[in-house]
């Protein structure tokens, strides 16, 4: 017996979560979630703060450094500020609005959830809206997930306007529904809410990964040919493009399939805004190692000035990760011909040329931090909760996973009773 | 026709109390031959000691609730007419679902009253978010009651079976709605195909229940697979080897090294204290997994034999524990564990995960590794032949040679990750003898089925078992959001990339 080579596809993807919530009947004066209760931690304190502590004459002392974690895994630190401190950056989170102050240094506790979760806790009030972020480790294999909840409750009884920014590290990527920071997925964005930040002209906005140099094209041909960006564990790959409303253009879409050699076993859908999707099986078309191009005749159909570009995976087929290697825009009256697109003649007539998963690729969104915004009515609640990359981990790929905030929590629970209870 | 016996039935025609005896007398190692001995049935000086590996295999709650769905009566035209005996076949068909409940030990929520209007529907949809059941079987008596079963698979928030008896359904019912995620549908007159469905419910809550031990590296941590819900507890490597080296050779570990060896077909290498030593390792196994809480395990036995720090490789003891449904994996690997649970808690049998290697002149695959069970047609029958070998790598201990019978199906089974299954069918040619070739005890030359070319086999580790099960696992999978894969049915051209 010999062992195993890898697993060709990376780990699952969880679900983030959002929930909101109307106002409560009876707000409470400190926003405090069900089943939290305060504990007693060990951290180090410093005068300033010590004293702070003495003066509110609290039990449970603040504006400390909390760390928690999960049965033998390494810990995450919660700072004085509120942020986490991951092995790979730190996550904050900033309330923004008209009339909204800044926020005073959050009070950071640890807390138990469910009386046994070790979590840590900060609350900050920006005028009439409290801030409450909870974060706790999920024991996910195989290293774990830390789970962040934020959670805004307008205290003051009125209507207001809120943005709420998760900052992060500038070299980040903003993808549809994860953080992605070379390669790796730092963060699992909230589902059922889109980010609200602006857009840059064209880019991906999808979860794929860009693999530079991964096609061997047999033939000479443009050289965007060699590199992709591949919808690991069936993720669509979806491109946007800036267009003038209801603008019509014609879209080549380049494939060039390098890992199969038999066909069948990658085939992919084409979906372009306006146009017939179209199904392409690479190899049968074209065989393994050649380069090949689709034309398609686009539309901002809906009217919204974005040009949607996406390739998914065919339904059933054995290899679910969808690859693109090319993407040209050239105008409605400009008949492309596709010989020449793949030998790379046409680049310069082209509106956009992208080399996918190259060096001209671009996210949708500029890093640095994911915006959210919000109408909090009097009293009303927002929860969004975020999966954020522990010591070691990624977040798993999205689409592929069927955790839920509820279920990490769950699971957190009956690991941390078994394992007390050894 | 319709009886209400499954082609997996295996245990399912045991009483718990058979079936009990039946696991601890293979436990005890005493009926590898085929036959059962009544010498198990000897009274033996209770020892504190002694862990009983049926109560290692999980025992989770399952909960079911059902319900049939009809029309108002009398009925009058439109399928299954008027002539369609409703009483009767309600009748049979609480019967049969009564049965399989109390076989796969399911505890039934179950309507007393046909839903026959919206309003029951709404009802009984409320009940089910409140009780919150592992799954939910619904009975078709009319061909309109699709309806509500869609109404269910949207909103129940929890697995749906339907089971549509001929003459409640056209294809297009079917055709769509039986292949969406969370749902299983049995248009046929079949039950023991609904007592899959069951099987299936049954299966999920076992793999939640599990608490696998990782026994590798120097880590203790704790963590849940996604969507399998299994426990993973790592535990260092050290642990079961320091735990061996204290193991007395007891009376349990001389009767289970005496009836290994008396059953065998034949005993090639093996000595007198290969066998103790093998022995050992079985009761160090379970010790660890009682003291641990554990329910299926996976360790690093390479690693520890090439380090030299026990005297045999734990083949010998897993064949055991195989065979008594108690999941004991191969050089750490997770995936490879999880698909023996598979295996084990959906269809009731053994198998052997494999290293693949391609017989490019017969066009065969060779599927071989140092661990297989002998109870290939379930826990509960008589197991096949074997022979006690040493394992091939090390020439320590004992590996068993289990003999599959040759020309039957067997179905290659192995989760990528909790996401990704590949399944696949073959037949059996021939079982290969080492010498001549190389390799592990247990070599299996199989015919894939769907495979043009044996190259071209999909995975590693892949768990062989006996049977075709490709349908019942594609179901198990659909109901559970796995997404599933098989081997290219036609061969590569040309050059293939790495």
């Amino acid at each position: 017996m010999s062992h195993a080579p890898a697993d060709r596809h990376p780990s699952p993807p969880p679900a983030p979560g959002r929930t909101c919530s109307p106002p409560p009947q009876h707000p409470l004066p400190a926003p405090r979630a069900a089943g939290l209760r305060a504990t007693h931690r060990q951290a180090w304190l410093g005068p300033c703060r010590l004293a702070g502590v003495l003066a509110l004459g609290l039990a449970a002392p603040l504006w400390a450094e909390v760390s928690f974690t999960s049965p033998g895994l390494p810990p995450t630190q919660m700072d004085d500020q509120g942020r986490l401190l991951e092995d790979w950056g730190a996550v904050a989170v900033k309330l923004t609005g008209a009339g909204l102050p800044a926020a005073p240094p959050p009070a950071v506790q640890s807390v138990k959830l469910d009386g046994i979760i070790p979590a840590a806790q900060a609350r900050s009030q920006y005028g009439p809206v409290a801030v409450t972020l909870t974060a706790f480790r999920a024991p996910a294999w195989p290293a774990g997930l830390d789970v962040l909840n934020v959670r805004l409750t307008e205290t003051a009884g009125q209507q207001t306007s809120a943005k709420l920014s998760l900052l992060l590290p500038d070299t980040v990527h903003l993808g549809l529904k994860t953080v992605t920071l070379g390669g790796r997925a730092v963060v699992g964005l909230p589902t059922g809410i889109k980010v609200s930040q602006a857009m840059r002209e064209w880019g991906w906005a999808d979860d794929a990964l860009a693999m530079p140099g991964w096609a061997t094209p047999a033939v000479e041909c443009d050289p965007a040919f060699r590199n992709i960006r591949a919808g690991m564990g069936g993720v669509p790959i979806l491109y946007r493009f800036k267009v003038e409303p209801k603008a019509r253009l014609n879209v080549v879409l380049g494939f060039c399939e390098s890992y199969w050699a038999q066909a069948g076993q990658r085939p992919v859908v084409c979906r372009v805004e306006g146009a017939p999707p179209q199904e392409l099986d690479p190899v049968a078309r074209w065989g393994q190692h050649q380069p090949g191009a689709l034309l398609f005749a686009a539309r901002d159909e809906n009217g919204d000035g974005l040009l949607d570009v996406a390739v998914l995976p065919k339904l059933g087929a054995p290899d679910q990760n969808p690859i693109l290697n090319v993407i040209w825009l050239f105008p409605a009256d400009t008949q492309p011909n596709l010989e020449q697109a793949i030998a790379g003649r046409l680049n310069g007539a082209a509106l956009r040329y992208v080399d996918v998963g190259g060096s001209n690729d671009q996210s949708l969104y500029a890093g640095g931090q994911a915006e959210y915004a919000f109408q909090l009515p009097p009293g009303g609640t927002e929860e969004l909760t975020f999966l954020v990359a522990c010591p070691g981990a990624s977040v798993p790929l999205p689409d592929r996973a069927a955790w839920t905030p509820e279920k990490l929590r769950q699971s957190a629970a009956q690991v941390w009773r078994q394992w007390q209870a050894r | 026709m319709n009886a209400p016996h499954t082609h997996h039935q295996c245990s399912g025609c045991l009483s718990r109390r058979q079936c009990l005896q039946v696991l601890s007398t293979a436990a005890a190692g005493l009926a590898l031959s085929g036959e059962f001995f009544p010498a198990l049935a000897k009274a033996r000086k209770p020892d504190p000691d002694f862990v009983d590996p049926a109560a290692l295999r999980p025992h989770p709650k399952v909960r079911v609730d059902a319900a049939i769905l009809q029309q108002p009566r009398p009925y009058w035209l439109g399928w299954p007419g008027t002539t369609y005996e409703l009483d009767r076949h309600q009748r049979e068909y609480r019967a049969w679902l009564a049965q399989s409940c109390q076989r796969l030990a399911l505890q039934l929520h179950e309507e007393e009253k046909p839903i026959e209007d919206e309003s029951g529907m709404t009802a009984f949809l409320k009940g089910v978010k409140e009780r919150k059941p592992d799954a939910v079987l619904v009975i078709l008596q009319h061909m309109s009651g699709w309806g509500w079963a869609n109404r269910l698979a949207k909103e129940a928030g929890v697995p749906l079976l339907v089971f549509s008896p001929i003459g409640t359904s056209f294809t297009g019912h079917v055709a769509g709605f039986s292949r969406q995620p969370g749902v299983y549908v049995v248009s046929s007159l079949e039950w023991p195909a609904v007592e899959d469905g069951l099987r299936m419910v049954r299966a999920k809550r076992m793999f939640e229940e599990t608490r696998l031990l990782w026994i590798r590296g120097d880590q203790r941590n704790e963590t849940v697979l996604d969507r399998l819900g299994t426990k993973v507890r790592a535990i260092p490597r050290r642990t079961f080897n320091e735990l061996f080296d204290r193991m007395p050779v007891n009376e349990e570990v001389k009767e289970v090294a005496s009836s290994f060896r008396k059953h065998a077909k034949r005993v090639v290498e093996p000595t007198w204290q290969d066998s103790l030593n093998s022995a050992r390792a079985y009761t160090t196994a379970k010790r660890l997994l009682a003291d641990e809480q554990a329910n299926a395990l996976s360790m690093d036995c390479l690693g520890m034999v090439g380090a030299k720090l026990v005297p045999t490789p734990p083949c010998g003891g897993w064949t055991l524990l195989q065979d008594v449904g108690v999941t004991c994996g191969c050089e750490a690997d997770l995936f490879g564990a999880t698909s023996l649970m598979l295996t084990s808690y959906l269809l009731d049998r053994p198998g052997y995960m494999n290293d693949p290697v391609a017989e490019t002149v017969k066009n065969l695959l060779i599927t071989a590794h140092c661990t297989s069970g002998t109870r290939l047609y379930g826990f509960a029958q008589k197991p096949v032949p074997y022979i006690l070998r040493s394992h091939s790598e090390s020439a320590l201990g004992i590996s068993v040679q289990v003999l599959w019978p040759v020309g039957a199906t067997v179905s290659l089974i192995r989760f990528s990750d909790t996401n990704q299954l590949i399944i696949d069918t073959g037949t059996v040619v021939s079982n290969v003898n080492t010498p001549p070739a190389g390799g592990c005890r247990t070599s299996l030359e199989i015919r894939m089925h769907n495979v043009e070319d044996c190259r071209d086999v999909l995975g590693f580790h892949q768990v062989v078992t006996l049977g075709d099960h490709r349908r019942v696992v594609e179901a198990f999978c659909q109901l559970y959001g796995i997404n599933v894969i098989h081997s290219p049915e036609h061969a590569a051209r040309g050059k293939a990339s790495a």
